[in-house]
């Protein structure tokens, strides 16, 4: 077994398949298993599998997304979460920014992240959030942001284009360069971004997930707590009307069909014994997600995480998952172009026109 | 009688190739295998649109034709030609001056300089961009922290954000890596200018400044001619710090970086393998005429 990171993860299986060297199964997302290798044909039809209870039991956001537009299941699903933003508690208490946070709901209008983010920044007179642009990674985040803030789309819904030239879109853009304590960084991604708030610098994060509340940057140092002891509240991106669309996360299994019937036979085995077994409830707890299916072989899986307050409290916002765009044709390109054109404007392009330009640049690869 | 001298003359002459032949095989097969066919491959592969899901087919010089209307490309091209115009010449003078301030010193503390500026060589290159990475910190670098504390600027500077700066932070970076073999070779090379060539031009009246150019520095020029070859290689190859930097990003990008995302991020994209081959033929033509141009100079001198 080799762990693989995320960020040259896809280019060490690229250039195993490139030379016929694959491994039999590998545990992954949706963009990578059904986009780029289930598509690509490297990947085994694992349709199957699945028998009508299975169909039942396994959530529809998550059958959807591991499974192509000609019908193939690329990906046997095995967890899944939303992603969303968090806040420094203790710094917007500060500030006095907390009266615009619902912290029952977890979710907050764009009116009160404006007012938010002035508050904050007229207490600390310095940058509080960053529209992270460095890279693609963590780029879920600043889709998210952008998209909620006055309800735009990124993709359109027949998922052939691009919609970022959507006006509301430009609004969001326009607002965010606009707002003082705000910055279009293009030397963080995600990841630094993340380190960035977990150090106390930054009061906001636009990139989070429960993964990341249980154990922020991943530092060891305590749940929901920042390095220097502030408390950390998840939140869903504030939206006009205060209902959020969160990107998913969905993880699961994929063989690569590597030719050999044998092999593929027992990467099925495993991935039963891992997704479908008594035994899955164990591989959720490992992966501290939430599972991708209500039951599995007569174990009920939906109160997996019984006796757990912050996973409890967290699965509020899983009802306010957003459709599974990232299927869209050219989804590699546009992920690029996405945080160039971030960049861009982040440096005072003028915002229609540099969107158009990356847009078109997206829509071409598709 | 002759004639049997000379037959074993050539026998010994045949153990003697057979010999060299079989030590310099495992280097020559390590060249074969890993320079020259993958060289011939990617010449191949850039007259193809081959990309992961095949071998692709011949395409011609469709590619490089691409190649010329692709933005992306043409900026990456400038900003490795800015990288190898700043670079190569800055370390070439840099590592000249302080080699020639050194290695007239003793022992020891000529030791000394040699490990300090071959330290970053020495040192990994990730860690040492990590290093870097910290020091330009946008919020908490210790150079934002230097300038704002002693009020020479009011706001942050984002190093590796801004387009302004980003790439000469790069260049800098590459600058203290690169000068350390040039230093150790050109106090070497000092070290080996005949004296006697030296004194008598002393004795003629040559000044120092005389002295350097006409003699010194003409006995150095093969060293001069190895390092400007191997600076201006490196330069063009600048890979490790703009992926572990900038991902390209900030008017950062280099022909190099842009082979590799290409070649292995863009894996939809049709072609992908040849049209990034092509860029490698390319950078490899550009390298290949600067060195030459390089060795044609230095021939002439």
């Amino acid at each position: 077994m080799e762990y693989l990171a995320y960020a040259d993860g896809d280019d060490k299986v690229n250039t195993a398949l490139t030379v016929g060297g694959a491994p039999d199964l590998v545990l992954e997302g949706p963009q990578r298993l059904v986009s780029n290798w289930g598509n690509g044909g490297y990947m085994v039809d694992l349709s199957d599998m699945l028998d009508e209870t299975d169909k039942s039991e396994i959530a529809a956001s998550a059958l959807g997304c591991a499974t192509s537009a000609d019908g193939k299941l690329y990906m046997y699903p095995l967890v899944m979460t939303a992603h969303c933003m968090a806040v420094n508690l203790n710094a917007f208490q500060e500030a006095g920014a907390d009266q615009y946070l619902d912290l029952d709901s977890h979710t907050w209008t764009t009116d009160d992240f404006i007012k938010a983010v002035e508050a904050l920044y007229a207490h600390y007179n310095d940058t509080v959030g960053a529209v992270f642009c460095a890279g693609q990674g963590g780029d879920q985040g600043t889709r998210a942001l952008v998209n909620n803030l006055y309800g735009a789309s990124f993709v359109n819904g027949t998922h052939d284009g691009y919609t970022w030239d959507d006006p509301n879109n430009i609004k969001a853009l326009e607002l965010l360069r606009d707002m003082d304590g705000i910055e279009f960084d293009a030397s963080l991604a995600g990841g630094d971004e993340i380190a960035k708030f977990y150090q106390g610098i930054l009061k906001m994060a636009f990139c989070w997930n429960i993964q990341q509340q249980t154990d922020p940057n991943g530092a060891g140092t305590g749940t929901g707590k920042t390095l220097t002891g502030d408390d950390i509240a998840f939140m869903a991106f504030p939206s006009q009307d205060g209902s959020a669309s969160l990107c998913g996360g969905w993880w699961g299994f994929g063989i690569f069909d590597n030719g050999d019937a044998a092999r593929i036979e027992a990467a099925k085995t495993f991935i039963k014994y891992m997704c479908d077994s008594e035994h899955t409830a164990e591989a959720v707890k490992t992966a501290t997600f939430y599972p991708a299916r209500s039951a599995a072989e007569g174990t009920d899986l939906s109160n997996v995480w019984a006796g757990n307050d912050l996973m409890a409290e967290y699965n509020k916002l899983l009802p306010m998952l957003g459709e599974y765009y990232e299927d869209t044709k050219g989804w590699t390109q546009a992920r690029t172009s996405w945080w160039n054109m971030l960049q861009d404007i982040g440096e005072g392009a003028g915002i229609a026109e540099t969107v158009a330009t990356f847009q078109a640049e997206a829509n071409a690869a598709g | 009688m002759a004639k049997q001298s000379a037959s074993m003359s050539r026998a010994l002459q045949r153990r003697e190739n057979t010999a060299g032949y079989l030590f310099m095989l495992p280097s020559l097969l390590f060249f074969v295998g890993f320079v020259v066919i993958p060289m011939i491959l990617c010449i191949f592969t850039s007259l193809t649109d081959a990309n992961m899901n095949s071998s692709g087919h011949f395409v011609g010089l469709n590619n490089f034709i691409r190649l010329w209307s692709d933005k992306t490309f043409r900026e990456a091209l400038v900003n490795t030609l800015v990288i190898v115009v700043v670079s190569v010449p800055a370390v070439c003078a840099f590592s000249l001056w302080v080699s020639s301030a050194i290695y007239k010193m003793n022992g020891k503390l000529l030791s000394a300089f040699r490990c300090i500026f071959y330290l970053p060589v020495v040192t990994g290159s990730v860690a040492v961009t990590v290093v870097w990475k910290w020091m330009y910190d946008n919020y908490n670098g210790i150079f934002n922290y230097i300038l704002k504390g002693t009020g020479l600027i009011e706001k942050n500077i984002n190093w590796l954000g801004d387009p302004r700066f980003a790439l000469w932070c790069i260049i800098l970076i590459l600058f203290t890596t690169s000068v350390g073999q040039p230093i150790v070779l050109y106090v070497s090379a000092l070290g080996n200018v005949d004296q006697t060539l030296v004194e008598a031009a002393q004795v003629d009246g040559a000044t120092n400044f005389q002295v350097f150019w006409k003699v010194k520095w003409a006995q150095m020029l093969p060293t001069t001619l190895y390092i400007l070859v191997i600076t201006t290689i490196n330069s063009f190859q600048c890979f490790a710090l703009i992926q572990l930097l900038t991902s390209g990003g900030s008017g950062t990008n280099t022909v190099m970086y842009h082979i590799y995302f290409t070649a292995f991020k863009l894996t939809e994209q049709a072609g992908h393998f040849g049209y990034a081959n092509a860029m490698g033929v390319v950078l490899a033509l550009f390298i290949g005429a600067l060195s030459a141009l390089q060795f044609k100079l230095a021939k002439e001198k």
